[in-house]
């Protein structure tokens, strides 16, 4: 009888189990069916070996390397001291010193502590073949972005760092992962997406521990494309030299289709450093530094232009008749307007339109700016590039400022202010790249040339000598503009006579650019080869560089050792 | 009809044996050292299980009253020694060595315990239901000698620690105790005042008590966290749907998700590479092989031979409900085996002793 019971409470238990069995694999069997997948399939990201950036020959600026990190973790230490000595005669510092950094960077457990940061690859083989007889020793591969010139060129090239929470919220959409890197400013940052490639994953089958079994399934990885850049390493190396104690900017630019050949922004920094963890001192210091080191002067620094400035003043005048090669003015050193005295350098006497610009006076540009007028300038300003985009091919260029004597600020535009816009000062502010395509598009006789910097990715060449806009200018009004150019370097009393070299012929303007506040000019020398063996135009800007004769003679020094080395 | 019977056991323990075994080589093929230790192990231990079964199923039953309180004194004896000469594994002091075998006794206890109970239950027919139920000798004949014979195994078991058995053995007295007519009335009182002591006592433990107890229902806790375990059982079985991911081929079980997968969760591995469909078979062999044991049971008129038998069939089935329902996570998990199917040879042997005896019934009856 009371096995009955036995039978009725058995077999309801039986029915809840087979109703249970039912639930979990056939009703929620998908389900499960996802979580057992996610249990064991991982996604490894591979990520694309990163392009290269060369220069104009091939040579490397910026290249990729593997890294040997040696790393221990706290929690699987057995030996520490025998750990830590056999570290020490590898990698050649004292057990002592391998204890402190231990000590210093130790943080959970769990966590793994850095002990030495690319280390050659002999002694990471080394390390890697004892690791067996050390638990917890670690040694990691990782990818390195190598600038072999270190500051030389660092702003065009830029550099390559994690991505920043900011930058992720507005890429991911464009494959963007958190684990990865992007480029920062310069050629990094304008072509990451063809240097960066695409990156790959590997998909593996992981037992408990988070082992790979096997390998399931494989997305290869396509590196990146390399850059090839129109800047010679060579150039880039003396600009760097010539710039090491001051701050300013050494552009060098073919003439002939507007590659940039040098470009260098004093002071720099070095890219490795955004490489590397040991160097973390070292960037906050970039970011903190009031010389503003990652600054790059060249594309973003706006300056007043000084006395270059007389170069669209003069070429105004001449081309609105207003004066011609023979009008004269007579120099007293300096120009009374009201009660107020406009200074000129020296007291040049009568001076012509050669004299005036080879001397750079002042009080001639005076007398021009009072005739052709404010309006006038500011067109030749902008019809010369100034105030505009060069559309060099780096990012976060910046404009310029031309003032406009119309809708000028709250105050009406005044004569004084006509006076210091006809020698490039007061409210009008350029970057050096504007001022090289300035006296590029005169050399060039009007034919404005795009500025660029890439001129190959990949297999693919970058347009080159291209034609950005064309200037219809008389060739006698040109002839004279140039003439005066001439004189300035070769000319007798020129301002620029620390650029005359005997066998290289150059043109050119000096520029003294008051600053704000009581702090030194800045010194502008801009210029170009026309008959050297590579044309160019370069600039030469030194900021708080005093007088301009500092930068002609850095401008000596830079054409030189380009002579030298027989690039003109 | 009989014969019936005993083929309908045979088939359905066939069946059980083998999908276990295929389960046990399933999770232990990959490591040749543990494929040797579990699976052969087991072969050759269901190959002389069966042996034995066919032979133990020829011993008359009646011998097993003579032995009930010999095989109880000698098993509480060894549970004894075992706090003597015992060693710990897997955190439990359980084992004992014996002619250079390892035992479980506590394994053994429930069989012991059972016989023990048949008899006594047998020779002290419960008086509650005639008598004045509330008379002394009533109240300590049909409970306290038989709780008391519970009770010492249950408390040494519990101090090993292994709660589950522990539980399995205070589970046995109330089979047993029921089936042999003891009022239900006062038995549902007496498991009721049983059932409000638990709580109670829950409040008077200390927290680190307590988590111990927790540990004692989970012999294995992991380091990942309590309810690991079950949450991989249930992705196993989960993830085998309807028809399961194949022999030896359930990721869970193969990529080392699914602990214990040879002893307790050894369902998880039939789950997952068979499915719905070959888990229902196995579930269905079992509740054929406990149905035709109490049919048998049924039959038996022998006081003792129908009160062990019935015991055995409800540990049997008891053992079979709560491993299958750990496993689906519709029970909390305590170390129970799943019978014929988990790995371990004294659990096995145990199981071929009672299916011995249940046979021996079913044969017995063609002497009447």
């Amino acid at each position: 009888m009371r096995l009955k019971s036995f039978k009725v409470i058995i077999t309801f238990s039986f029915i809840i189990l087979i109703v249970g069995l039912g639930y979990t694999q056939i009703f929620q069997g998908e389900y499960y069916q996802q979580l057992s997948v996610s249990n064991c399939i991982r996604v490894v990201p591979v990520h694309s070996n990163r392009g290269r950036i060369l220069d104009r020959n091939g040579i490397a600026l910026a290249d990729t390397l593997a890294a040997f990190d040696v790393l221990v973790i706290p929690q699987e230490l057995q030996d520490r001291d025998e750990l830590f000595s056999f570290l020490g005669s590898v990698l050649g510092f004292g057990q002592g010193r391998i204890d402190a950094i231990y000590q210093r960077k130790r943080t959970a457990s769990f966590a793994p502590v850095v002990i030495a940061e690319d280390v050659p690859r002999e002694k990471a083989i080394i390390l890697e073949e004892n690791k067996f007889r050390f638990p917890g020793l670690l040694v990691q591969v990782r990818s390195r972005r190598h600038y072999p010139f270190g500051e030389a060129g660092a702003h065009v090239l830029g550099y390559v760092a994690k991505m920043s929470q900011e930058r992720i919220e507005r890429l991911k959409e464009y494959g963007y992962t958190i684990d990865g890197v992007m480029g920062y400013s310069g050629i990094e940052e304008q072509y990451d997406q063809m240097l960066r490639g695409v990156n790959g994953g590997l998909q593996i089958e992981v037992n408990n521990r988070g082992q790979q079994v096997r390998v399931l399934g494989m997305k290869v990885a396509h590196p990146g494309e390399d850059v090839m850049t129109t800047l010679d390493a060579r150039i880039q190396q003396i600009a760097q030299t010539l710039m090491r104690e001051q701050r300013g900017v050494i552009i060098v630019m073919n003439l002939d289709d507007g590659a940039i050949l040098g470009m260098v922004s004093a002071p720099s920094f070095d890219p490795n450093d955004f490489a590397s963890e040991a160097a973390s001192n070292n960037r906050v210091r970039y970011f903190t530094d009031t010389r503003a080191p990652l600054f790059n002067r060249a594309i973003r620094g706006q300056y007043p232009p000084g006395s270059v400035f007389k170069i669209p003043v003069a070429i105004a005048g001449l081309y609105t008749k207003k004066i011609n090669p023979h009008t004269t003015f007579v120099c007293h050193g300096s120009y009374t307007l009201g009660n107020r005295a406009f200074r000129c350098s020296h007291t040049h006497g009568a001076q012509d339109f050669t004299q005036g610009l080879g001397h750079s006076c002042n009080v001639y540009f005076f007398n021009t700016g009072l005739i052709i007028g404010p309006k006038l300038m500011e067109e030749y300003a902008r019809l010369f590039g100034l105030g505009v985009f060069t559309k060099i091919d780096l990012p976060y260029e910046e404009r310029g400022h031309v003032p406009h004597p119309d809708g000028f600020r709250a105050r009406r535009w005044s004569k004084g202010d006509t006076l210091n816009f006809s020698i490039g000062q007061g409210d009008l502010l350029v970057t050096p790249i504007q001022i090289v395509n300035m006296i590029a598009t005169v050399a060039r006789d009007g034919r404005q040339i795009q500025p660029y910097i890439a001129q190959s990715i990949g297999a693919h060449a970058q347009p080159q000598g291209q034609v950005a806009r064309v200037i219809h200018l008389p060739k006698n009004i040109l002839d004279q503009v140039k003439e005066g150019l001439r004189a300035a370097v070769a000319g007798e009393g020129g301002t620029a006579r620390a650029v005359f070299m005997k066998d290289l012929l150059v043109l050119g303007k000096t520029g003294t650019a008051q600053s704000s506040g009581n702090q030194e000019h800045h010194a502008w020398f801009v210029g170009y080869c026309p008959s050297a063996k590579t044309r160019i135009a370069f600039c030469v800007f030194l900021e708080y560089g005093g007088s301009s004769y500092n930068a002609c003679r850095v401008s000596a020094q830079l054409l030189k050792e380009m002579k030298a080395l027989e690039i003109l | 009809m009989l014969s019936d019977l005993k083929k309908a056991m045979w088939v359905s323990l066939m069946i059980i044996i083998v999908s276990g075994l295929l389960a046990l080589f399933s999770a232990s093929f990959q490591n040749s050292r543990v494929t040797q230790e579990v699976f052969y192990n087991q072969l050759v231990f269901s190959i002389l299980g069966v042996v034995a079964i066919f032979f133990l199923g020829r011993v008359d039953h009646r011998r097993y009253y003579d032995l009930a309180y010999i095989a109880y004194g000698i098993n509480v004896f060894l549970l004894v020694a075992i706090f003597l000469f015992g060693y710990y594994a897997l955190g439990a002091k359980r084992w004992i060595e014996i002619f250079g075998f390892n035992f479980q006794p506590s394994e053994f206890m429930k069989l012991s315990l059972i016989l023990a109970l048949a008899r006594y239950y047998t020779d002290h027919k419960p008086k509650v239901s005639f008598y004045n139920p509330w008379s002394r000798p009533a109240i300590v004949s049909d409970f306290f000698i038989p709780f008391a014979m519970t009770a010492a195994p249950a408390i040494l078991i519990f101090k090993q620690p292994d709660l589950g058995t522990a539980i399995l053995l205070v589970g046995i007295f109330f089979v047993m105790a029921f089936a042999a007519g003891v009022s239900t009335k006062h038995l549902g009182g007496f498991l009721g005042v049983c059932l409000l002591a638990m709580p109670i006592l829950w409040h008077m433990m200390k927290p680190y008590q307590k988590d111990r107890l927790l540990v004692f229902l989970n012999p294995n806790v992991d380091p990942l966290g309590a309810g690991y375990t079950i949450i991989q059982s249930k992705i196993a079985i989960g993830s085998g749907q309807i028809f399961g991911k194949g022999w030896l081929s359930g990721t869970q079980n193969q990529l080392n998700f699914l602990p214990e997968r040879h002893t307790d969760f050894i369902f998880s591995v039939i789950g997952e590479e068979w499915g719905f469909v070959g888990s229902v078979i196995v579930v269905v062999c079992f509740y054929l092989l406990i149905l035709s044991g109490l049919r048998a049971v049924e039959q038996t008129k022998e006081k003792f031979s129908h009160l062990a038998g019935a015991g055995i069939v409800a540990i049997f089935a008891l053992q079979v409900i709560i491993n299958i329902g750990m496993v689906l996570g519709l029970c909390p998990i305590v170390g129970i085996t799943l019978p014929f199917v988990s790995y371990g040879r004294s659990s096995f042997l145990v199981c071929i002793l009672m299916f011995g005896f249940l046979l021996s019934l079913a044969r017995q009856r063609k002497m009447f």
